[in-house]
Order: C-alpha cells, then sequence, then structure tokens
C-alpha cells in the first residue's frame, strides 16, 4: 500500500480550498484518511515524495494534473437498474406527462448527469426499449455526461463487469450485450451509439448550458458531496437546463427542497422526483 | 434499435442571453444575475438588484451569487434582510448566510444580540456552521442572556448537535432561568445527555 504523505493541517486545508473551488466538492477534517490516500497515489505515481512538491505541480496544471486529481476524487462505482423505482416512474407517469406537454414530433431529451462509466444512461435506454409502449414512435435523446474524462471514454467504450450487471436478468444481458472477455460483457453497438456522453462540470453554467433543455435529468448522488453555495449553484444550473414542467430525480438520501425552493415536488407511485414549476423562467 | 435517429437534431443552449440586471423579463434578469456573480464588482451590482428585485427566484439567484462570493462583504448585503417582513425573503437570507459561514462570522455576534428575537432565533442557525468551539461560546453567551425562550430553544437545539462540555454550565443556568416551562427543559435535557452531561 503507498504510505501516506505528511501533510500539515494548513496543507490539508489548502487542498480542500483548491478541491472545493474547482469543482464544489468538499471535504473536512473527518475524510482527511481518504483525501491523504488520493493524494498518495497520484504522488505515487508522478514519483513525487513531498506534499509542497506535489501541490506546486498540481496548481501549475502540469500534464494535465488537475484533472487527474479531481478523477481520483470522484465516486465512480454504480451499476445497472440501480434505483429501479425511477425508472419506472419515468416509463409510467414522466415521459407521457413530459410527451402531452411537447410538440408533435419533437424529440424527448433525458440527461444523466454525473454519468459515472454510462451504468445510468444505458439503463435508462434498456428500460425505456423494454418498458415504455411509446419507445417506437417518439424521438429519444439520451446524454451522458460526467466531469470525469476517463470515465466519459469509458462510459462510449462501454463494457462491464459482472457487478455492474447484477441487476440484469440473464435475457437482457444475452440481448443487449456481447461477451467480450473473462466476466465483461460490451453493450451493443446499436445501443452504444444511441447514448451521447460529453463532458461536463455541474458547477459552471457554461458548460451546462451547452448541453440544452431537457425534459427528464437523472443527477443522483453527486450533490451531496457539494457544500450549501455549490449545491445551490449546481440547482440553478440543472433548473436552466430543464424545460418547463421538466423533472429531475435525485438519489434517495438526497432532497432539492433543502437546496433550492426553484423546483416543485411531485409525488408519483414509484417515486418523488422535482419538477421545474410550468410559469419557469421561459415563460 | 429506437431512441435516437442519428445525427441528433442541434439544439437551443439553455438560459436567455444576459442582458440588464434590473430590466428585462424574469428569465433576462435570472441570466443576468448568474453571469454578474464572479465578476469584481459582482457583489456590490447584485446588493443592488436585490435592492430591486421582487422575482423570488432571481432573488435565489442573486442570494446564491452572493453566497458563492463568501466575503464579509456579501454577507453584510444578506444581513438586512433577515429582517424583512417577507418569509420568503427571510429564508432565503437565512439559507445564503449559512451557505457562507466563514463570512458570516464577522456579523453573527451582533445577529445574536439583536433586539428583534426573530432575528436571534433565525442567526442560531447560522452558528450551526461555525467551528464548535466559537459556536459553543457564541450559543453559551446566548442563553446565559437571553429572555425569550423559543430563541433559547433555538439555541439549545443547536448544541444538542454540536455542544461540548464548556456549553453545560450555560445549559444548567438557562434550566433554571426557565424553570416551568416543560419543552425547554427536555431540550436542555436533550442536550445535556447529549453532550455527556450529569
Amino acid at each position: 500500500m503507498t504510505e501516506l504523505p505528511a501533510v500539515s493541517e494548513e496543507e490539508f486545508r489548502k487542498v480542500c480550498d483548491f478541491l472545493y473551488r474547482r469543482t464544489g466538492m468538499l471535504f473536512t477534517e473527518v475524510k482527511r484518511y481518504y483525501v491523504q490516500r488520493r493524494i498518495a497515489e497520484r504522488m505515487a505515481s508522478l514519483g513525487i515524495s513531498g506534499f509542497t512538491t506535489y501541490f506546486a505541480y498540481l496548481r501549475s496544471d502540469a500534464d494535465g494534473e488537475i484533472e487527474k486529481f479531481i478523477n481520483a476524487f470522484t465516486v465512480n462505482e454504480t451499476y445497472f437498474y440501480r434505483e429501479e423505482h425511477q425508472l419506472r416512474c419515468l416509463s409510467s407517469d414522466l415521459l407521457n406527462e413530459r410527451v402531452r406537454a411537447k410538440r408533435p414530433g419533437e424529440a424527448l431529451r433525458i440527461w444523466s448527469v454525473p454519468c459515472s462509466t454510462g451504468e445510468e444512461p444505458y439503463s435508462i435506454a434498456l428500460w425505456l426499449l423494454e418498458n415504455w409502449p411509446e419507445v417506437d414512435v417518439q424521438d429519444i435523446e439520451i446524454v451522458g455526461s460526467d466531469i470525469d474524462t476517463e470515465c466519459v471514454t469509458a462510459a462510449r467504450h462501454g463494457e462491464f463487469g459482472q457487478r455492474a450487471l447484477m441487476r440484469l436478468t440473464p435475457a437482457l444481458v444475452g440481448k443487449y450485450f456481447v461477451a467480450s472477455g473473462k466476466e465483461r460483457w460490451r453493450i451493443v453497438e446499436d445501443l452504444r451509439q444511441s447514448v451521447q456522453f460529453t463532458t461536463a462540470n455541474l458547477m459552471d453554467p457554461a458548460e451546462t448550458r451547452r448541453h440544452g433543455i431537457f425534459d427528464v435529468i437523472f443527477c443522483r448522488n453527486v450533490l451531496i458531496y457539494f457544500d450549501d453555495a455549490s449545491r445551490r449553484l449546481a440547482a440553478e444550473n440543472l433548473f436552466e437546463c430543464l424545460a418547463p414542467g421538466g423533472f429531475i430525480c435525485l438519489g434517495h438520501t438526497e432532497s432539492m427542497s433543502r437546496i433550492s425552493p426553484l423546483f416543485e415536488v411531485r409525488r408519483f407511485a414509484d417515486a418523488i422526483v422535482y419538477r421545474r414549476p410550468q410559469g419557469g423562467l421561459h415563460d | 434499435m429506437p431512441l435516437i435517429r442519428k445525427p441528433s437534431p442541434p439544439h437551443e443552449p439553455a438560459g436567455a442571453p444576459p442582458t440588464s440586471l434590473t430590466e428585462g423579463t424574469s428569465d433576462q434578469r435570472w441570466a443576468a444575475v448568474r453571469a454578474t456573480a464572479g465578476q469584481p464588482d459582482g457583489v456590490s451590482l447584485l446588493a443592488a438588484a436585490l435592492a430591486r428585485e421582487g422575482d423570488p427566484r432571481v432573488r435565489e439567484a442573486i442570494f446564491t451569487g452572493l453566497a458563492r462570493a463568501a466575503t464579509p462583504e456579501s454577507a453584510a448585503v444578506v444581513v438586512p434582510y433577515i429582517r424583512s417582513e417577507d418569509a420568503s425573503l427571510r429564508a432565503a437570507a437565512l439559507d445564503a448566510l449559512r451557505a457562507m459561514p466563514e463570512a458570516s462570522r464577522p456579523h453573527i455576534a451582533r445577529l445574536l444580540a439583536d433586539p428583534d428575537s426573530d432575528v436571534r432565533l433565525l442567526s442560531c442557525e447560522i452558528v450551526r456552521g461555525l467551528p464548535e468551539g466559537e459556536a459553543n461560546r457564541l450559543l453559551s453567551d446566548l442563553l446565559d442572556r437571553e429572555t425569550e425562550k423559543n430563541v433559547a430553544a433555538a439555541a439549545v437545539e443547536v448544541l444538542a448537535e454540536i455542544g461540548r462540555p464548556e456549553a453545560l454550565a450555560a445549559l444548567a443556568r438557562c434550566a433554571e432561568r426557565f424553570a416551568g416551562d416543560s419543552f425547554l427543559a427536555f431540550g436542555i435535557k436533550v442536550a445535556t445527555d447529549r453532550i455527556g452531561g450529569p
């Protein structure tokens, strides 16, 4: 195991401030071991022995180190059909409501952000193909975005291990995946081509805006890593990217009501979601 | 396989083009506010916009901009709104101050001594975000002089979460002063037990 670098209290604060300013992720003293472990891994991979040297290297963004450092802090573990109740809600309520609000022929746009290595946006595609009767008559655009460029590359590649597929039936795996090695499966080409992947930082309005307006946004288990001020900014960025009447789905431990008053709560049979009010800013 | 017909059609970027902080539609003002936040003179521009803005959503974006600035100056812009007669404005101000605890620090002692008991009560929530030692000192001092039981109850509630042994004496004195108030007595017992007191 990599030895932990000597990091003083002040240095720890500095690196946490740096992460906060860049990403909105807030780490405090209780997460010190976690932070130091990430720093140690980066230092080991660069062959740097002192924290001060590494921090100077990081701040100068030598060889794209900032991106690599941030990537080390993003939590990427997920699996197909995670929080399946929200997918049920998507096909039984959310999309039907959005279809009624749209002009004929207008595409439904769904955003999975952050999308990690693609499990969520591919799950959405799979779920709709299997469970939404309208899937053949509607244009649906699914976009997956993540701040972590390595995740986005992996998502585009669309190859997964057994753990990621644990919630899928063998029939679904057989239908939408092809074996690609020992206990590895790759999403079929058609489905890979059906999801667009981009990089996006939820804290940067310019980055979120360029993705356009969505009908449904899945933003699960990321806002919990942000502090209050960052959560507010992220909520506003997401609000701006939602069509009036559009929905946002958060992780089951998260509550938009505690973050921002911009959204209204909608309770459906399968899930509680948040909605941009119809009388929104685009009226 | 259906879903997307390639190539996917181009889409318009989200958000309206920013124009003026004080003119145009709420959509345009929202965009202008968000474009202003982070600029060198952003705090003073947002302060002026906040004084005029009537749309709750645009005000929310202004508060977010001020919270993101997180300076004593931006906190100073927010502080007066904690006295607003408008409950939503008061709540928005409180949320903004809670979102910038460090920047709110220079204002806290004055807020906790405010003649308006509602301001003192709300300010207990801001103290929750301060370092524990300082928060314990501020809330203990408040408990020793507080005459309004609802304010004392708010302070006790915060101490139940972040209290340290040095707050136990103030909690005990508060219990004596408000003897006979069963709600406060219960709150103080919970806080004392959690801190590990007698």
